[in-house]
């Protein structure tokens, strides 16, 4: 396994590794963020409908 | 130094096994923090949801019945 080292530059796999791992977790973090359930800043985005519901009608 | 064979990154063996090393424990360490945070994500909120979707707050489910009413 340690032969991969006399093939790929150590330098260039480390930095090549480092860009890819940084812009996935980038990339993660955000799908998470966009979603509703989880996300983190604001908490679950309640649409402007549900906070403003009128009341229900009266029963006749 | 003739007996050096040249390889393609320029590393000889023991250069590559150390570096192999520092590689390897470095992954190792990356991985347990990359669980721990997993594990401290789940306890907030697991991210499987089941086949009906997550289960809103309760608010959502009495609106929903107090549409019914004319």
């Amino acid at each position: 396994m340690w032969r991969i080292w006399l093939l790929f530059d150590p330098r260039r796999a480390l930095v090549g590794l480092g860009v890819f791992l940084f812009v996935l977790a980038v990339l993660i973090h955000f799908i998470v963020l966009s979603t509703d359930r989880f996300n983190w800043i604001e908490g679950p985005h309640h649409s402007a409908a549900a906070q403003m519901a009128p009341l229900p009608a009266a029963v006749k | 130094m003739s007996g050096v064979t040249k390889t393609a990154s320029g590393l000889t063996d023991n250069e590559a096994k150390e570096f192999h090393n520092l590689f390897v424990s470095s992954f190792v360490i990356f991985t347990i923090v990359a669980i721990i945070a997993h594990i401290l994500v789940w306890q907030w909120r697991p991210w499987l949801p089941p086949v009906g979707g997550y289960a809103t707050s309760a608010i959502d489910g009495v609106k929903f019945v107090t549409s019914f009413l004319a």
